[in-house]
C-alpha cells in the first residue's frame, strides 16, 4: 500500500522514516514533500505533522525527528514483528523486546503514536531493505502498514535513489512482466533474482559481454564482479568517464539526459516527469547510440537469434 | 488492395447477417470495389468487423504495478518466444504490453478502449500504450474523486467544473471520462468509503456521490464527448448493492451514460452468506431506458488478478482472501487497488458472479446496449472471451456448467430458467458494431463503405470456441496481421482522443491550486501531443442544451 509523494505532502501527519538518512541521501525530500510543506489537511506544515526515525546509529537526520528509535543493528525483523504483536494487542516476550535495544514502552507509544495519526508513512531506506534479512525486513514492514489499515490510513514506500532506477524498473515490468533480474536468452523472460541479477551473473562469470547504460559498477560492485568485467569486452555509455570506463574495452560519451537530451524520469513514486533539454550537446543521445548499435548488429548475418527487421530499420 | 471473397458477412450496423458476399479493401479503408491486388479467399468462413473492447485494463501505473505483484502469475501461464515479426513477453492476467496487442488481434479485436487513467501518471499510461501495437487504442480519465473537480461542486460552481473537466481530458489527451465509486476513492484516503449516494463525502459538507454523477453525466454531455460518462458505481462487489444501482440509474435520466462492468453492481442479499442475483430487476430497469448502456463485466472461474480504482473494495477483498494487498493512492485525483484473486467454482459467491454476468446479457433485450467485457483483468483475461461466446451461444452446455456449482447456489440465481441463445448476428453487434457506436467510433465496428479496413475472418464452425480463439485472418487498417493462425505483420496503432472546448482562462485558475496541492511542476502535468503515436482526433458534437 502506497501512495504517491503529493499525498504524503496534503494528508500525512506522522512520517517515518526507517533505515536511512534522508537529511544527506534524499536532501529535498523534508522541504519537498514529506515535512516541512503546508498541505491542504495539514495546513501548518512542520507543525501539523510528527516525524520518527528508526535507524541503528545517529546521522544528521536525527535533528529533523520528534521521537528517534535507536534500534540494534541487524534487529529491524525483531523490531517490527514485535509492533505487528502489539498493534493487535497480543503478548510479546520481553527478552525479544530487550533484543532490538529498545523498552516495551518505548514500541507500546510508536504503536499508540500510529493507531492515533489520521494519516502514517512510512519511507523506509537500504539500512532496512539492504541489510540482514533483506526483502523479508521489506516485506514485514509493508505487511505491518497493510494491517495498520485496519486502524486507520497507513502507507509505505522505498526511498529509492541512482537518477532513474525507477523508471528502468518499470519499463522492464511493462516489456517483460518483471522488474529486474530478467534473462532473455531463450527468446522470452525468464525472472529469478540470484541467478539473472547482474551481480550474481557476473561472479559466476555467466556474461560474456556487457554494455553498461548511466550506471558505475566499476565503484559499486563487489570486486569479483569488477574483475569480470575487466576480463570480457565491457562497452560503457556515460556522459563522463567513470571508473567503469576505465576497464571497459571501449567508452562512448553520450549527451546528458535532462540536460541536453530529452527523455522520461520516474519519480520515486513512480510518477513519470518528463525531461527538457537547455543546452545542445556534441554528443549523441544514449539513445541514437543504442540504434546504431542494433542496427549495425542486425546487418550482421549469419545470426544465431532472429532480430525484428522494422527494429533495425527504425 | 484486398478483396475477401466468399464469406458470410456480418456487418449489423448496416444490417448484413450472414450474406454471402465480397468486402474490398483500399488505402485501409473498406471501398466498394477493387481493380487487382491480393484475394482472400473465404468461402466457409465468415467476416466480422475487427473486436472493440468498450472496458478493459491493458496499461497504466495501477496494472504495471500489478505486473510487479504476481511473478507467479507469469510463470503459470504461456510465455511468448519472439520471432521474426514478433517481440517475446509473457500472457496471464497481466500480458506484457507487445504480447497484449498480439492476443487482442489474435482474437480479431482492434480497438481497445483503457477504462482508467489518472491524470497524474496519464503520460505512463501513453507510453505503455504507444508499446502495444496492431490495436487501436483510446483512454478515459478518471474524474469522480477528483478533489479539485469535487471543490467546484461543493461550491455549486458547475460551470467552472465543466472546463475544468474539459480542460483535464485534453491534458490527459483522453477519449473520455470515467468516474469510479463517485467520491469512495477520495474518502478512502481516510480510511472511509461513499456508501449512500445522498450523503455528503468524507471532507466535504455539500458534495455527495449523487451530485457528482449528476454534474459529471451533465458536463460530459454539454461537452458533446463521442462517449457518455463511463460509470463505475458506488458500492461495487457488496451484497444489496442492486439498491444503489438502481438509484444511480435513476439519477441518470436525461443523461447518457455507460454502466461499466454491471454484473459486480447487481447483487441482492445482505451479507456473503445471503448474496443471490438481483439481475432480473436491474435487467428490468435498463431495458426500458434507453439512454443507458452497459458492459457485462462477467466472471469466469480460475485465477485472475483484481486491478480498480476503487480502494476501498480492495481492502475488503484483501481482508477477505487474506492474499497480496497493493494500494497505490494518487493525489488529489483517485487512487487503484491490487488484490491477486481466485474465482472458484465451488465458492457460493463465487459462483452468484459467474451466473450475474450471464444473466446479464442473456437478459437485456437490446444487444446494441451490452456488450462483451471482463473487465479485462477482474473477472477473468480478455483472451477468455471466446468461453463466454460459446456460453451464450449455447444453452445445453450453460446447463451442463450449472450442474457443477454449488446447490445452494441454484436458487440464488436466474440463469438455469434462461434460454436464450445468441446468434452469430448478435455476437457481431455485442464485441464490435455496439461498442463502436458505444464509443461513438464511426468508422469502427462496421463493413460498410469508408469504415476503417479492420476486418476479422473466423472459419464457420459449430465448435464456436475453437472459432472465436482462432481467426484465420484479421486485417488491421489494411493491413493483413494475422493469417493461418500467425502473425505476419506487427503495425502500429493509434491513438484515439478528443479535444473539448475549454476557456483557456481556467488555466488561471487551476495553476495556483496546482502548485499549492500538487508535487509536480503545473507545466508539467499535460501530456505533450508528441508522446501520442499516430493520433486521430473524434470530433465533439457542441451539445444544443
Amino acid at each position: 500500500m502506497t501512495c504517491t509523494l503529493g499525498e504524503v505532502k496534503n494528508r500525512a501527519d506522522l512520517i517515518v522514516y526507517w533505515g536511512g538518512n534522508p537529511a544527506e541521501c534524499h536532501p529535498r525530500h523534508f522541504t519537498k514533500y514529506a515535512l516541512m510543506p503546508k498541505g491542504r489537511f495539514v495546513p501548518n506544515g512542520r507543525k501539523d505533522r510528527t516525524m520518527v526515525l528508526v535507524d541503528i546509529r545517529e546521522t544528521p537526520s536525527v535533528k529533523a525527528a520528534d521521537i528517534f528509535l535507536q534500534v540494534r543493528p541487524a534487529k529491524d525483523f525483531e523490531m517490527i514483528t514485535v509492533l505487528r504483536a502489539l498493534v493487535k494487542g497480543q503478548p510479546v516476550d520481553p527478552q525479544l523486546v530487550a533484543d532490538t535495544g529498545l523498552t516495551v514502552e518505548q514500541l507500546q507509544e510508536f504503536v499508540d503514536l500510529m493507531k492515533k495519526a489520521r494519516f502514517g508513512v512510512f519511507f523506509f531506506g537500504m539500512g532496512l531493505s539492504m541489510t540482514r534479512g533483506k526483502h523479508m525486513n521489506s516485506a514485514a514492514l509493508l505487511t505491518l502498514a497493510a494491517e495498520l489499515n485496519a486502524f486507520t490510513k497507513f502507507v509505505a514506500m522505498p526511498m529509492r535513489g541512482h537518477g532513474n532506477v525507477t523508471g528502468g524498473d518499470v519499463i522492464m515490468r511493462w516489456t517483460t512482466g518483471y522488474p529486474f533480474g530478467v534473462n532473455l536468452a531463450r527468446g522470452y523472460p525468464r525472472f529469478n533474482p540470484g541467478e539473472y541479477s547482474t551481480i550474481d551473473l557476473l561472479i559466476r562469470g555467466d556474461a560474456d559481454a556487457a554494455l553498461i547504460l548511466g550506471a558505475d559498477p566499476g565503484a559499486t560492485m563487489p570486486q569479483p564482479c569488477i574483475d569480470h568485467l575487466a576480463r570480457i569486452p565491457t562497452i560503457v555509455l556515460d556522459p563522463k568517464v567513470t571508473h567503469t570506463s576505465r576497464l571497459a574495452r571501449v567508452h562512448i560519451t553520450t549527451a546528458v539526459t535532462g540536460i541536453s537530451a530529452p527523455g522520461t524520469a520516474y519519480r520515486m513514486d513512480e510518477i513519470p516527469l518528463p525531461l527538457r533539454p537547455v543546452l545542445k550537446s556534441p554528443y549523441p543521445t544514449d539513445e541514437e547510440v543504442l540504434r546504431r548499435i542494433y542496427k549495425a548488429v542486425a546487418a550482421k548475418p549469419p545470426l544465431a537469434v532472429p532480430v525484428m527487421p522494422e527494429l533495425a530499420a527504425v | 488492395m484486398l478483396r475477401i471473397k466468399g464469406g458470410k458477412v456480418y456487418d449489423p450496423a448496416n444490417g448484413v447477417n450472414g450474406v454471402a458476399k465480397d468486402v474490398c479493401v483500399g488505402d485501409g479503408k473498406i471501398v466498394a470495389e477493387v481493380e487487382g491486388g491480393r484475394t482472400i479467399d473465404a468461402t466457409g468462413m465468415v467476416v466480422f468487423p475487427g473486436g472493440v473492447d468498450v472496458h478493459t485494463h491493458v496499461a497504466g501505473a495501477a496494472l504495471n504495478f500489478a505486473r510487479a505483484m504476481i511473478p507467479e502469475d507469469h510463470r503459470r501461464h504461456k510465455h511468448f518466444v519472439r520471432t521474426l515479426t514478433t517481440r517475446g513477453g509473457i500472457g496471464g492476467s497481466t500480458p506484457t504490453t507487445f504480447i497484449t496487442g498480439y492476443l487482442y488481434a489474435g482474437l480479431g479485436y482492434t480497438t481497445v478502449n483503457e477504462a482508467a487513467m489518472p491524470i497524474l501518471s496519464a503520460r505512463h499510461t501513453h507510453e505503455e500504450l504507444r508499446d502495444t501495437p496492431i490495436v487501436d487504442k483510446s483512454c478515459l480519465v478518471l474524474m469522480a474523486n477528483n478533489e479539485m473537480l469535487l471543490d467546484q461542486i461543493e461550491a455549486g460552481e458547475l460551470e467552472r467544473a465543466r472546463h475544468i473537466v474539459a480542460w483535464n481530458i485534453w491534458a490527459a489527451k483522453a477519449y473520455g471520462v470515467k468516474a469510479v465509486n463517485p467520491g469512495g476513492v477520495t474518502a478512502w484516503k481516510w480510511g472511509k468509503d461513499a456508501k449512500s449516494l445522498n450523503e455528503p463525502i468524507a471532507g466535504f459538507s455539500k458534495a455527495t456521490p449523487g451530485k457528482i454523477i449528476s454534474a459529471l453525466a451533465n458536463i460530459v454531455d454539454d461537452l458533446g464527448l463521442p462517449h457518455p460518462l463511463h460509470l463505475h458505481c458506488n458500492n461495487l462487489g457488496a451484497p444489496g448493492n442492486y439498491v444503489t444501482t438502481l438509484e444511480t440509474m435513476k439519477l441518470l435520466d436525461g443523461n447518457r451514460a455507460h454502466m461499466a462492468h454491471l454484473q459486480y453492481h447487481a447483487y441482492g442479499g445482505d451479507d456473503w452468506s445471503t448474496m443471490r442475483s438481483e439481475s432480473v430487476l436491474i435487467a428490468e430497469y435498463f431495458n426500458a431506458h434507453p439512454n443507458l448502456t452497459t458492459d457485462a463485466g462477467a466472471v469466469l472461474f480460475g485465477d485472475t488478478v483484481t486491478i480498480t480504482a476503487d480502494g476501498p473494495w480492495q481492502h475488503i477483498l484483501y481482508k477477505l482472501t487474506g492474499r497480496k494487498w497493493g494500494n497505490i493512492d494518487v493525489e488529489n485525483e483517485t487512487g487503484c487497488g491490487v488484490v491477486p484473486y481466485v474465482y472458484k467454482e465451488k465458492n457460493l459467491v463465487n459462483a452468484v458472479q459467474w451466473a450475474v454476468g450471464l444473466e446479464l446479457l442473456l437478459l437485456i433485450d437490446d444487444p446494441w446496449r451490452v456488450y462483451l467485457t471482463t473487465d479485462h483483468p477482474n473477472g477473468a483475461a480478455f483472451w477468455r472471451y471466446p468461453e463466454i461466446i460459446r456460453l451464450l451461444m449455447d444453452a445445453q452446455f450453460r446447463r451442463e456448467q450449472l450442474k457443477k456449482l454449488p446447490p445452494k447456489a441454484l436458487k440464488r440465481i436466474f440463469l438455469a430458467e434462461l434460454n436464450r441463445e445468441y446468434t452469430l448476428y448478435e455476437i457481431a453487434i455485442i464485441t464490435s458494431a455496439g461498442p463502436a457506436r458505444a464509443l461513438g467510433l464511426p468508422q469502427k465496428g462496421n463493413l460498410g463503405i469508408g469504415a476503417d479496413a479492420d476486418v476479422a475472418i473466423y472459419n464457420d464452425s459449430k465448435d464456436v470456441f475453437q472459432m472465436f480463439s482462432y481467426p484465420r485472418y484479421v486485417i488491421k487498417g489494411g493491413e493483413v496481421v494475422i493469417e493461418e493462425g500467425e502473425i505476419r505483420k506487427t503495425v502500429e496503432g493509434k491513438g484515439l482522443l478528443v479535444r473539448p472546448t475549454f476557456d483557456n482562462k481556467i488555466s488561471d485558475f487551476i495553476r495556483p491550486l496546482f502548485q499549492q496541492y500538487y508535487t509536480m511542476a503545473f507545466d508539467n502535468y499535460p501530456v505533450e501531443i508528441e508522446r501520442i503515436e499516430h493520433p486521430e482526433f473524434r470530433p465533439c458534437k457542441q451539445s444544443s442544451r
